[in-house]
């Protein structure tokens, strides 16, 4: 290979007797990790190594040790560069590139992590543009949302991120990751009590937009555990009674027809409440009977476990 | 059930992935051994015995396991790589994913004579141990490749903590005492409660993830440690994995709105609020159901709505093999966790080990 032509190559073995999953490699790759293989062994830090671990990044992205002998030469070259910020810099450019090609590619996260935990002078505002990128691109990407979160930690900068969640929410209510990145930042934050009346009013909003949002209801619920100490107040439990058409309100204890409701988490949210004081253990039961007959039926088996233990 | 239908495609489309694949195939070079495990995990569940057919690939599957001592340290440390081509003489390239599935291959092979002569436990162990974190406890995938930490550039997780759990175990760890010889367990248990989630479930920072509910509670249902979860945490997870099975009726077609929502889903399980169906979460969601329910006593969702889901939406009945949804091309990985999942509902699968049972051979 040209640049390499000192280097004896390490060939990878194939078309051995038995072998199972065998590859027809192209000649491509079987020269790329014939020469990758043979300078990971000598341990050769330069810029030639390390151009040509780009490329077998490109081949073989599952290939761990290229990632970990990239890394290596990336932190020898830094510690010999007066400039090691710019140079950590540029390999910060190379990562996020290679991100936008590949985002499944789940070595990238950690990788930018040690490289940020090893800079000189990381800045958020550097990652946020390509954050922006990748969430937009795939709303709900798990790894994405884990690193902005360890972004958020590692800088100790919350100031993004209540508008940012909103931002995700308006553009898709029901994004659970959007959702739970706001309580995070809610819980890391020491919002006073005026913040979180704000908060409600919030999310009480947008359950009355769309009533029937897991994530919307699962964030009311974490409002009072986290900041109200679970206490209910009437104010929300009329606000729920409103989306279920007070079917727990009326005094019989089972029916044979239920009316139309707005949503079945509103429901669960009422039996939650009830099942917590014995003077309103009946109404639970009721809400639970009434989700296993008509509002989530599916989870029959579950809303009847639900009515044993409370009996 | 006795068999799944197309059965006879199911074992086509997995015997195709331990045969010649093209070039376009290399990406996954490096993963071999994951081939082979999702392969044979399949194919044994349909009740083909891989010991008899691939006995002469066992050379070939002996040679992924390799032994290191490099200049300087002071232990030496055992196990596999996912493929002869990370192999590179004096550089340590052991995977601990793949250590895992080659543990669990060689069982499926009936292999006793590697098992007892060759595998060298202590030293398998002490590459296990010293892929754990001392900073939080946690796993991580592989080592550095020149000393005996944890890989600077890999990520840690509770997947990797389940890995080196279910390791420990296949090496004959049983108790406290005999997992806390080997790595800092009450660090783990530390970094695994850590992820539990506030609505129940476990995942990192706050957002529940049914394949790392999963995980942790297969982890610690190994070590004998679910009594570590409150009662009420368990309460919540159980709710929260019972919610995740995707419906149609009722309110649940109120759902219609949500681009992420299809009610001919209906029966199958997501593994986060407000996804899509998929057939790896059936898996996923059953199994932790399955560790967290009392024994004798049923789980408390449609099993027969979730079989229906995987026979009559993910499955292939033209090339064989299962997909994530009824748009993707089918793929090993969901084929075989699909074929999994079809099992442990019948109750012909040990979950927390990921094998078929009664036909584990070993131990
Ligand atoms: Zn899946």
């Amino acid at each position: 290979m040209e640049g390499f032509e000192d280097i004896q190559p390490l060939p990878i073995t194939t078309e051995l007797p038995d072998e199972l999953c065998r590859i027809m490699y192209t000649d491509e790759y079987k020269e790329t990790m014939g020469i990758a293989r043979a300078l990971i062994q000598k341990q050769e830090y330069s810029k030639r190594a390390l151009d040509l671990t780009a490329k077998a990044i490109g081949l073989a992205p599952a290939f761990y040790t290229i990632w970990n002998y990239r890394f290596d030469i990336v932190m020898h070259m830094a510690d010999q560069d007066e400039d090691a910020a710019r140079l950590l810099n540029g390999e910060l450019d190379w990562v996020d590139e290679t991100t936008l090609n590949n985002p499944k590619n789940y070595q990238i996260w950690s990788y930018k992590q040690a490289l940020l935990e090893r800079h000189p002078s990381p800045s958020f505002k550097r990652e946020l543009p390509v954050l922006e990128l990748m969430i937009s691109d795939d709303m709900k990407n798990y790894h994405v949302w884990s690193f902005r979160k360890w972004c958020v930690l590692f800088f100790h900068d919350f100031t993004h991120e209540l508008s940012y969640s909103d931002l995700l929410i308006q553009k898709d209510v029901y994004n659970n990751s959007a959702w739970t990145h706001r309580m995070f930042v809610l819980k890391h934050s020491n919002p006073d009590q005026k913040q979180i009346q704000l908060e409600l009013e919030y999310v009480k909003e947008k359950i009355q937009q769309v009533p029937q949002n897991v994530s919307s209801w699962a964030y009311l619920q974490g409002l009072y555990e986290n900041f109200l100490s679970g206490s209910y107040d009437t104010s929300i439990v009329q606000f729920a009674q409103m989306l279920t058409n007070n079917v727990t309100e009326s005094p019989e204890t089972a029916q044979t027809s239920w009316p139309e409701i707005d949503s079945s988490y509103a429901l669960e949210f009422l039996a939650t409440v009830y099942a917590k004081k014995d003077s309103t253990k009946k109404k639970a039961v009721k809400a639970y009977q009434a989700l296993a007959d008509k509002y989530d039926s599916i989870r029959e088996p579950y809303w009847q476990r639900q009515i044993s233990m409370l009996e | 059930m006795a068999s799944i239908p197309n059965h006879a495609k199911h074992v086509r489309f997995l015997e195709r992935h331990l045969s010649l694949l093209p070039g376009s195939q290399q990406e996954h070079d490096v993963n071999k051994m994951a081939v082979v495990f999702y392969s044979f995990t399949g194919l044994m569940a349909l009740g083909i015995d891989v010991a008899e057919k691939y006995r002469s690939s066992l050379d070939w599957i002996h040679r992924h396991y390799i032994t290191i001592k490099l200049p300087g340290w002071q232990q030496t440390i055992s196990g596999f790589t996912g493929s002869l081509s990370v192999q590179i003489p004096g550089v340590n390239t052991v995977s601990l994913p793949n250590t895992l599935f080659a543990l669990l291959v060689l069982k499926l092979m009936k292999d006793e004579t590697f098992w007892d002569n060759h595998l060298d436990r202590q030293n398998i162990m002490t590459f296990v141990a010293k892929c754990q974190s001392p900073e939080n406890g946690s796993f991580s995938s592989t080592l550095d490749y020149k000393n005996l930490k944890p890989s600077p550039v890999d990520p840690k997780d509770l997947r990797f903590c389940y890995i080196a759990i279910s390791i420990l175990y296949l090496l004959g760890c049983r108790n406290h005492n005999e997992f806390a010889r080997h790595i800092n367990l009450d660090k783990l248990l530390n970094y695994i409660l850590s992820q539990q989630c506030e609505m129940g479930g476990f995942g990192s920072y706050n957002e529940a993830h049914a394949g790392y509910t999963s995980c942790a509670l297969s982890a610690l249902y190994l070590l004998g440690k679910l009594d570590q979860l409150s009662d009420e945490f368990k309460e919540r997870t159980i709710s929260w994995l019972c919610q995740r099975q995707v419906s149609r009726e009722g309110c649940m077609s109120l759902l219609e709105p949500n681009a992420n929502y299809d009610h001919d889903d209906h029966g199958g399980f997501q593994g986060r609020e407000n996804k899509f169906a998929d057939t790896c979460y059936v898996f996923w969601c059953l199994n932790s159901l399955r560790i967290l329910g009392t024994q004798g006593c049923e789980l408390p969702a449609r099993l027969d709505l979730a079989e229906q889901f995987l026979l009559h939406r993910t499955q292939n009945t033209l090339i064989g093999g299962f997909s994530k949804n009824d748009q993707d091309d089918p793929d090993l990985y969901h084929t075989c966790l699909g074929i999994a999942a079809l099992k442990l509902i019948e109750g012909s699968f040990d979950g927390v080990l990921f094998m078929p049972k009664n036909d584990a051979g070993l131990c």
